[in-house]
């Protein structure tokens, strides 16, 4: 009897998935087995604060991500271009924002750090691209992201750019 | 002093500092109250406030940048009775350095970035806006603001306000419904020019000046007309004369401040562009000699080596014609600066009792640790004495008007001088000091650090620091890290002073009551007495102070003091974050230098009003 019950609940679930994957297919589909379609309603990706309402950001992939050379040369260019002047040594965050802290404003995968150096951001980051080589680039995101300790201490965040500008 | 024995020296003076601290944390901080009562007779402000006694109309003041105020209803024994009035939220985070203004029964705010403007009618009850004038300002100018998004207020006159946003431009703003009058873009963002400085109205001027003196700036002071913001005139700070307005008026006291176009020959060939001498501080003024006095950066980079000779007009007092711009006389306070010691601070114009006459001077509380006294007249250097523990120069040559420097603290390229005192931050920083003439007195906030410094080669970069150097800074001598002081500048020597464990980077206030105030990192408004100073009041606002206190008559007869709370400004942003860096090769290194203090305060954005 429960088992029967229970049957029927997971049809009635999966009637209720088939039917709303109807509503957007905008035709009738073929009756589903409860095993291949026992699944919850579908979100819609979550959107990060901060970063532009679109799909994902571009799959570029870092060729010296974690490559200790690369990431003492970046540490070079970090200072050849007065990005440590903004960015604070070890990229502790002055005038800029810190790289250590874990919180990243516009992401903080490979490709996320490429843009931001690349395009540069409305708070004062300068667009880099065009102006130093993307090989250059992609080591200064290896060093970035080589200096971030991954744990949140701050004891007043609250919330990304709130946070440190309060607007 | 080897690293070592200062490292344990350090940590000496840290468990020092901790034992005298009593419960609450604060009752024991170190205090140092002077003997009996010092009085300087004879000595006076220079102009006589323009405005009513019951208002503030102007940054300082008055044009002298007393920062003195003649109201007493408030008094050194009645103070322990001062509570909160009002408090306004600004909306805003980050560093509320300036003061309002009170006019005409209304007070004036301007906020850090992004520099909206309130004003409150204190006719009625619980202050409401009459207006709040939110402007355009681009986000890009916070990326290029070295040291916080800090604004330190607004002028008026002609039932305008006027004041200077982050990005650049000087906005005048109509008091009756808060709609733009006018605005001009002054300053470049794309050459890392940014603006924080208060201006004055001088006649139908308005003066303004850019910062940017880590970024390779090219500094100039302007002059915008207050009725349609045309700009009248410009001088830079360095440059061929014709630029820097060198001409037949220009009669420099000291005879190597004079020469032909000395802002380029004491420079290699084009630094003078990318030398900064930004004009970031406050302006004063005399009406008698109309000379508008100010202050000017450092030079670019902090790399001395990448500019042998004497950097002019950086780092210097220059005294200008206010109707022209025209340069009268200049006086360079660190010719060839190796330690960042900008020469921006105010120059408070008084008549002092010196040598048996009295003598119209301007005083000016130095980055580099000299109290200067020069007459305001000629430049002429009268006296410099030390008001800070500093080592990094025996004293000022008053042949020359040059400091005698220590040839082991002049820094260079590749090497790591260490224990320099006073550290990049100066003796005194943007903090504006007042000055008594009840008791002759000048009431200092002061800095005590000392710090490292190691250059390397910059590169310029428009729009990007042009530093080259790395200058992790610590305690003092002592491990106190700030002292609130009331200096004779007539005999060099401190009156009394409040030791303070963090820098006292808000300004003061002094009144006829002789009482002073002033705030501190950690969030204390303090009112203290003027004589003595012993501690009469304080309190603890909602977050460290780095604002100046103003006081003014309300209508209804009382006499009010407010103060922003909000900590930011160059210390704040130290803080911004909770990571400390560990290499060497950082501008300002975090934890050694304001210890603790993410114990007693965080960021905040709050006006407060006190009275009896």
């Amino acid at each position: 009897m429960v088992r029967t019950w229970y049957l029927l609940a997971c049809l009635t679930v999966a009637g209720i998935g088939v039917a709303a994957r109807d509503v957007d297919a905008g035709r009738q589909a073929p009756m589903q087995t409860a095993a291949d379609t026992l699944r919850f309603v579908e979100h819609g990706d979550y959107i990060a604060v901060g970063l532009p309402s679109r799909a994902r950001p571009l799959s570029l992939t870092n060729p010296v991500e974690g490559d200790r050379r690369a990431i003492a040369t970046g540490a070079r260019i970090f200072v050849a271009y007065n990005c440590v002047d903004c960015h604070g040594a070890d990229g502790s965050g002055a005038m800029g924002p810190s790289f250590q802290d874990g919180r990243w404003r516009f992401g903080g995968t490979p490709p996320e750090v490429f843009e931001s150096i690349y395009q540069g951001r409305p708070e004062g980051m300068p667009a880099w691209g065009g102006r130093i080589s993307e090989e250059q680039i992609w080591m200064l995101v290896a060093y970035v992201r080589s200096l971030s300790a991954g744990d949140i201490t701050t004891e007043n965040f609250t919330g990304i750019a709130q946070e440190r500008m309060g607007h | 002093m080897t690293v070592a024995h200062r490292g344990a020296a350090s940590l000496v003076m840290l468990a020092a500092a901790l034992a005298c601290r009593g419960d609450g944390g604060r009752q024991g901080a170190i205090d140092s109250v002077g003997g009996p009562a010092v009085t300087v007779r004879g000595a006076r402000i220079a102009a006589p406030r323009s405005g009513p006694a019951g208002e503030w109309e102007m940054p300082a003041g008055d044009y002298a940048n007393s920062r003195y105020s003649e109201l007493n209803e408030i008094t050194a024994e009645n103070a322990h009775n001062l509570k909160v009035s009002w408090a306004f939220s600004t909306g805003t985070l980050r560093g509320h350095e300036g003061q309002p203004l009170v006019i005409d029964s209304t007070m004036y705010v301007v906020t850090p970035y992004p520099n909206v403007a309130y004003a409150f009618d204190l006719s009625q009850e619980g202050q409401p806006l009459k207006w709040k004038f939110r402007p355009a300002n681009s986000q890009a100018a916070i990326g290029q603001a070295c040291c916080d998004v800090v604004n330190r207020g607004a002028a008026f006159a002609d039932g305008k306000l006027f004041y200077n946003l982050l990005e650049g431009s000087t906005v005048a703003v109509d008091v009756r419904d808060g709609k733009q009058v006018w605005r001009t873009r002054v300053a470049s963002l794309d050459r890392g020019e940014t603006i924080t400085m208060a201006p004055i109205v001088v006649k139908n001027l308005v003066l303004v000046g850019n910062s940017g003196g880590e970024l390779g700036v090219r500094g100039w002071i302007a002059a915008l007309d207050t009725r349609t913001g045309k700009e009248v005139w410009r001088a830079y700070s360095a440059g061929p004369d014709r630029d820097v307005k060198v001409g037949p008026r220009f009669k420099p006291f000291y005879a190597h401040d004079r020469g032909k176009d000395l802002g380029v020959t004491t420079w290699p060939a084009d630094a003078w562009k990318t030398g900064a001498g930004a004009v970031w501080g406050w302006l004063s003024y005399d009406p008698e000699l109309n000379l508008v006095y100010h202050g000017t950066s450092n030079p670019g980079p902090w790399n001395a080596e990448q500019r042998p000779g004497d950097n002019k007009w950086t780092c210097a007092i220059l005294a200008r014609d206010a109707d022209t711009g025209e340069l009268v006389w200049a006086f360079q306070v660190t010719p060839h600066d190796m330690w960042d010691y900008d020469a921006v601070n105010e120059n408070i114009l008084v008549d002092l009792p010196i040598g048996g006459t009295t003598r119209k001077v301007l005083v000016h509380f130095d980055r580099n640790g000299f109290a200067y006294v020069l007459d305001r007249a000629t430049g002429e250097a009268l006296m410099a004495h030390p008001y800070v523990p500093m080592n990094w120069s025996t004293g000022v040559d008053l042949t020359t008007g040059r400091p005698k420097v220590v040839p082991e603290k002049a820094t260079a390229q590749g090497k790591k001088i260490t224990n320099i005192c006073p550290s990049l931050e100066g003796g005194k920083n943007q903090q504006p000091a007042a000055f008594s003439p009840k008791t002759g007195l000048f009431y200092v906030p002061t800095i005590n650090l000392c710090m490292d410094f190691e250059a390397r080669p910059a590169t310029y970069i428009a729009g990007t620091p042009y530093i080259g150097a790395s200058a992790p800074e610590y305690a003092g001598p002592d491990g106190y890290r700030g002292e609130f002081m009331a200096f004779d500048v007539t005999t060099g020597r401190k009156a009394w002073g409040i030791r303070e464990p963090y820098p006292v980077w808000g300004g003061a206030l002094v009144t006829a009551g002789d009482v002073a105030f002033y705030g501190t990192l950690d969030g204390w408004f303090k009112a203290v007495d003027a004589r003595t100073g012993k501690l009469l009041w304080r309190f603890k606002l909602g977050s460290g102070v780095v604002g100046n206190p103003i006081t003014y008559l309300g209508p209804d007869g009382t006499q009010y003091v407010a103060i922003y709370s909000g900590l930011g400004g160059d210390m704040g942003v130290l803080i911004a974050g909770d990571v400390s860096a560990n290499v060497p090769h950082d501008v300002r290194v975090r934890g050694t230098t304001l210890p603790d203090i993410g114990r007693w305060t965080s960021w905040g954005g709050v006006l407060f009003v006190f009275s009896l």
